[in-house]
């Protein structure tokens, strides 16, 4: 019994190439007719694209059960695909579709309205550290500067910030030992002057 | 994440499908009209005054405007089942096509436009009838498009309910102009277009709910 083109194609295609129109085409329309195997794969395909679709269009926190809403009315609709139609478009009308009525229960959806005289805490003191940190790291050396802010407020490794900034991982740990007794010495300055 | 669990249970629920057809659709839809109509000049419904019914300007506008207005509306309908299709288009010149077939009405036949004269010509018991009936009339192609549509894949839902229940409600009013005893155009616009209105009201805010996926 002659193997069909579909079959044939997505046996050779296995190995994971990137599909083009025709391709999707062809799996669905294996899929309509029953082909199992064919299916697992086009809905493997799908989910992955459907999930890049929605990370641009919804909170990550409800992209899963986006992708999952949409598989399953692919499935429940798949008999209203037609083979002479292409098919991405088809897929994106019912991506958008869910997408669309998602963000509609998500406006109907009751929120709490915060009062207007909600206690909350002052940052007031920590944005004037921050600021007053910056100008004690601006009298540093630039290299001092650089790999302070890197080791001990970005918090990459001595390693890393070796290699962000080009010099040696010795050079990282004396830069940084200077650069804090230096940081020490200004703040003592500042604390005798007042 | 990775969906292999769901992926496992649909592939496992996997089944040949038929697929959905357009013409069959089309053809579903024209049996349930045709048997309507059949069955309402069989059960001797139809006016006995045809003759002379045919020869008043009122039936031809009636007719041709319902028969139009019914035939664009279940055609954008039938189209709007599958998912790429958007109805909103089709609605706005199907909106434009009833205001030109109203008008068209009222400037070939206009009467007396006193106070009372137009409570008199509207006459509303026999208007509330009228309506009646023609819901009546316009509900096996509304069930018809109604099943059509659960089975299809609609992604605007209310503009193809409406749609929808704007070509059952003519295609009904259709149906109803071989019965009704009234040719005065004030009266067929007010009264049709409150039982087409009805229809399309039902049908926008009812089958939404019913055509859910």
């Amino acid at each position: 019994m002659p193997v069909p083109a579909y079959l044939a194609w997505a046996r050779a295609s296995w190995g994971g190439k990137r599909l083009t129109e025709s391709d999707w085409r062809a799996l669905m329309v294996a899929a309509q007719a029953g082909n199992a195997g064919v299916y697992r794969r086009l809905l493997t395909e799908v989910g992955a694209w459907l999930q890049r679709y929605y990370y641009r269009r919804l909170p990550a926190a409800m992209v899963d059960d986006a992708v999952q809403e949409v598989l399953l009315a692919l499935h429940e609709k798949r008999h209203t695909y037609d083979p002479s139609q292409p098919f991405g478009p088809w897929l994106a009308a019912i991506a958008r579709y869910k997408w669309i009525d998602r963000l509609r229960v998500m406006k109907a959806a009751s929120m709490e309205e915060l009062s207007d005289d909600m206690s909350v805490l002052d940052h007031g003191e920590a944005v004037q550290s921050a600021r007053s940190l910056e100008v004690l790291l601006d009298r540093l050396k630039p290299a001092q500067a650089e790999v302070i802010r890197l080791v001990k407020l970005q918090g990459l490794s001595i390693e890393e910030a070796a290699a962000r900034t080009g010099q040696t991982i010795s050079l990282v740990k004396v830069n940084i030992h200077r650069g804090l007794g230096r940081l020490t010495a200004l703040v003592q300055d500042q604390t005798d002057e007042l | 994440m990775s969906y292999d669990s769901l992926i496992n249970r649909l592939t496992e629920d996997l089944k040949p499908v038929r697929r959905r057809r357009l013409g069959l659709d089309v053809m579903i839809i024209a049996v349930i009209c045709a048997v309507e109509l059949g069955l309402f000049f069989a059960a001797g419904f139809a006016r006995s005054n045809m003759p002379a019914m045919v020869q008043q300007p009122t039936f031809w506008w009636r007719i041709v405007s319902l028969a139009l207005i019914s035939l664009i509306s279940g055609a954008l309908a039938i189209l709007s089942f599958n998912p790429t299709y958007s109805p909103r288009r089709g609605i706005r010149w199907l909106a434009l096509i009833i205001a030109i077939c109203i008008v068209f009405g009222l400037c070939i036949g206009a009467g007396p436009l006193g106070l009372d004269a137009i409570i008199r010509r509207l006459n509303w018991q026999n208007g509330v009838q009228c309506a009646g009936k023609m819901i009546a009339l316009s509900l096996p192609p509304l069930i018809g498009f109604g099943v059509l549509m659960r089975r299809g894949a609609p992604t605007d839902r209310r503009g193809t309910a409406l749609l929808v229940g704007l070509a059952a409600a003519a295609w009904g009013a259709f149906v109803f102009v071989f019965a009704c005893p009234f040719d005065d155009p004030l009266y067929i616009t007010v009264w049709y277009s409150v039982g087409c209105g009805i229809v399309a009201l039902i049908s926008r805010f009812a089958l939404p709910r019913l055509a859910r996926w």
